[in-house]
């Protein structure tokens, strides 16, 4: 029975093979990433609202379509008008077709100018310099005069580049303006578009699913962790109010002031917010109640030799 | 005529080997590629240890290792899928091999042993079917070598893109990263058409197990269907597995059938089914056992909470919850989408006090009510230095930036406030409450 003898070697063999990579995925890999999963009701209504939001507003819409289509939750208000908007001014934008940015920058310009947002300005200055290449200096200059005028006052020294662009017409790669006809300035002034359009539409330049899952990318192995020590020191981990270590995750997701108190090691906060002494160190107010035990003894800064009395000290905010 | 019918017999058995060896090839070829695929892994996982220097920029690079070394050991989903595949298919081709030629073997040694019975033309007849057979065996064994070997390079594809993870586009990588987790969230709740389209416009097919979840589909299906068959099926192929894990999947499932049985009022036969499937389970699972059993007396119509709940549509549902879970396990996957532990973890990092107080700025997700609902349960994060971040700029007000302090106690980057006098002529407008001061008037604070 020489074949089947064959055979069965060679099966043997790979299935050895494929135990040894399994055993060597379990040493190299966390075999369970949920340990720090808390049981809780994660909806999935919740969820799928955030993730439809999520494809619309980067632009695939055809798949947000069918997402929302397939998990049936067709009744919420979606983002998707919009960003299409806002998608189909980008397109124009790529192909070179400042159009339809122009028309939205001028219908909000108002709250561009709120925003201290130059956006305007840039898109003319680009239709300006557009113009100018495709050769008519006659009609670049005509542009100016009709568009560029209004912002003479207020921003001489771009004026004056453009200006200056006229003389540099068909050459202006050689030229100190080189820049206006770079792509990586269309791809900069895209970028601006996107950030003030989602401002004005009162949301966040970032998909918040995509910021809300880096932070977890970044933050989970440290979570991991925690939940380990914990386990071992039998420690509750699925009711904890309070997180009791710092987890890192990189400086972009720090949006609120948090205050530590360096006396008392504590997080300020309404009832207990910083208080700054006269020599520029702060501390909470709980710390400066305690150091100075009655309201008008003066008591020393914990940092440096200088004195001050609780009245002295003025709360800040962040 | 004996003697010419052994010789054909010795020389079709002859040829009997070589149509196996180009498999065996194949089979050796992909033992291989698995070392191959060991190495390589190693070599993925092994973070270079940090060259001990003092110099700033190589401890950046280091420290962006060891943050794609930790990112990457998380990924244990995205290799061990693959393996369970492959393993499933080579135990299929191996069962499938080892009975036909067991059978062909048998058939041609009782042709063998039994030459003389109906004569030479029958007996070459017989081994010609015989060898026919084996080429069929040769065909679907080329075929399943194949399929193996498109999954030793799905596995391959797996430690390419764990490999990519410390070099090159981190922006990139992160963005492929959340399809695939996406993908992965889709394929559990069952979305299939809009995770294949997000697979394909993305090009992540290799990097995610779409195939994988719609074989547990076909399974799933069924179930809503209220039909066992092939759910048992795939408890049969699974069974060594499945014990080993002290899966009771089978067990359920026999429980319903014996419950519709009741339902359709065929006592007797609900009796004999008992006796057949359930009484093996009576040792482990004797409680379970008798309550469903007693279902025999109540019957459909009671109104007996305990057992009326026996009867209801949705032991369907968690029936399909439990398969789901069986077949999570089995390939190695988290119980819960990989969306979901990333978001929760997330918004945990995310999650402070100041985040549910007026001013949350939209660039935090739990400005969001939808995030704001899903981190309710959540810890809040705890840190340990202050952080401070600038209400104008968004920028951290560190040693470089200093806090500057106006009159009223509001404090603002040292950035923001030298441009805000320079533009104003040494005028500072608090943007929060209108107040004016000098730029004079300014005091440093000194905050760690």
């Amino acid at each position: 029975m020489v074949p089947l003898s064959q055979l069965e070697g060679c099966q043997k063999e790979l299935n050895v093979a494929l135990s040894k990579y399994l055993k060597v995925l379990e040493k190299s890999f966390n075999t369970d990433i949920s340990k720090a999963y808390r049981n809780v009701d994660f909806e999935a209504s919740t969820v799928n609202n955030i993730i439809a939001n999520h494809f619309y507003r980067q632009g695939l819409f055809d798949l947000g379509d069918s997402f929302v289509h397939e998990c049936g939750e067709s009744d919420e208000t979606y983002l998707k008008l919009p960003f299409q908007e806002m998608y189909g001014i980008l397109e124009a934008m790529k192909a070179r077709n400042l159009e339809p940015a122009l028309t939205w920058a001028a219908n909000n310009r108002d709250k561009l100018l709120q925003n201290s947002s130059m956006l305007e300005l840039k898109l003319h200055s680009l239709q300006f310099v557009e113009i100018l290449t495709r050769g008519s200096r006659d009609n670049a200059l005509q542009y100016a005069r009709t568009h560029l005028v209004p912002f003479a006052s207020m921003h001489k020294a771009e004026i004056q580049k453009l200006m200056a662009c006229l003389i540099w017409a068909d050459r202006l790669e050689q030229s100190p303006y080189a820049e206006f006809v770079s792509s990586t300035h269309w791809d900069k002034l895209a970028e601006e578009l996107i950030h003030q359009f989602c401002s004005l539409l009162g949301q966040s330049s970032d998909s918040p699913l995509s910021v809300a899952v880096s932070a977890g990318f970044q933050g989970l192995p440290t979570l991991l962790k925690l939940t380990t020590v914990m386990a071992a020191k039998k420690q509750e981990w699925q009711t904890m109010k309070q997180l009791p270590v710092p987890i890192d995750i990189g400086p972009e997701f720090q949006y609120h002031s948090v205050f530590v108190c360096p006396v008392l090691r504590e997080q300020s906060s309404d009832e207990n917010p910083p208080m700054l002494m006269p020599c520029g160190h702060a501390v909470s107010k709980q710390s400066i109640m305690k150091l100075s035990k009655s309201s008008s003894r003066p008591f020393k800064c914990p940092y440096c030799p200088s004195e001050a009395v609780a009245s002295q000290c003025k709360q800040l905010h962040f | 005529l004996i003697s010419s019918a052994g010789l054909f017999l010795f020389s079709s058995k002859s040829t009997s080997p070589p149509p196996l060896s180009p498999l065996f090839l194949g089979v050796s070829h992909n033992r291989a590629r698995e070392r191959k695929k060991k190495k390589k892994m190693e070599m993925a996982i092994d973070t270079p240890s940090p060259s001990p220097s003092v110099s700033p920029a190589p401890s950046a690079a280091a420290g962006r290792q060891t943050r794609a070394a930790e990112s990457v050991r998380l990924e244990h989903q995205l290799v061990r899928v693959p393996l369970e595949a492959l393993r499933a298919t080579a135990r299929t081709n191996h069962r499938l091999a080892e009975k036909e030629i067991a059978a062909v073997l048998s058939s041609a040694s009782s042709a063998a042993a039994a030459p003389g019975e109906s004569g030479s033309a029958a007996a070459v007849d017989h081994l010609t079917s015989l060898v026919s057979r084996l080429h069929g065996l040769k065909r679907k064994m080329e075929e399943g070598a194949r399929a193996e070997e498109l999954q030793v390079q799905r596995c391959r594809a797996r430690l390419d893109r764990l490999a990519a993870a410390s070099a090159g586009d981190d922006a990139e990588w992160e963005d492929i990263r959340l399809k695939r987790i996406l993908v992965d969230y889709m394929l559990r709740m069952s979305y299939y058409d809009t995770a294949t389209k997000l697979a394909e416009t993305s090009g992540i097919q290799d990097l995610v197990d779409i195939d994988v979840f719609l074989d547990a589909k076909r399974v799933i299906d069924s179930l809503r269907n209220k039909e066992i068959a092939p759910a048992l099926a795939w408890c049969a192929e699974n069974k060594s597995r499945l014990k080993k894990s002290k899966s009771k999947l089978e067990f359920l499932l026999r429980l319903q059938e014996f419950v519709e049985l009741v339902k359709a009022k065929n006592f007797l036969q609900a009796i004999s089914y008992a006796r057949k499937y359930l009484a093996p389970w009576g040792s482990t699972h004797m409680k379970e056992l008798q309550r469903v059993t007693a279902t025999l007396v109540f019957r459909s119509s009671t109104n007996c909470a305990q057992y009326k709940v026996l009867f209801e549509q949705n032991q369907w549902d968690s029936l399909v919850d439990q398969f789901k879970q069986e077949f999570y396990k089995l390939y190695g996957m988290t119980l819960e989408p990989l969306l979901n532990i990333y978001l929760q973890a997330g918004l945990t990092a995310l999650k402070t006090p100041f985040c549910f107080e007026g001013n949350c700025p939209k660039e935090d997700p739990l400005s969001l009510d939808g995030f704001r609902k899903l981190a309710e349960p959540l810890p809040f994060s705890k840190q340990h230095h202050s952080k401070l971040v600038c209400h104008i700029t968004k920028e951290l007000m560190d040693t470089e930036n200093p806090p500057l302090v106006l009159p009223n106690g509001y404090v603002y980057s040292t950035k923001a406030l030298d441009e805000m006098a320079k533009k104003n002529g040494g005028k500072i407008i608090c943007p929060r409450t209108g107040e004016e001061c000098n730029y004079t008037e300014l005091v440093k604070a000194y905050i760690s």
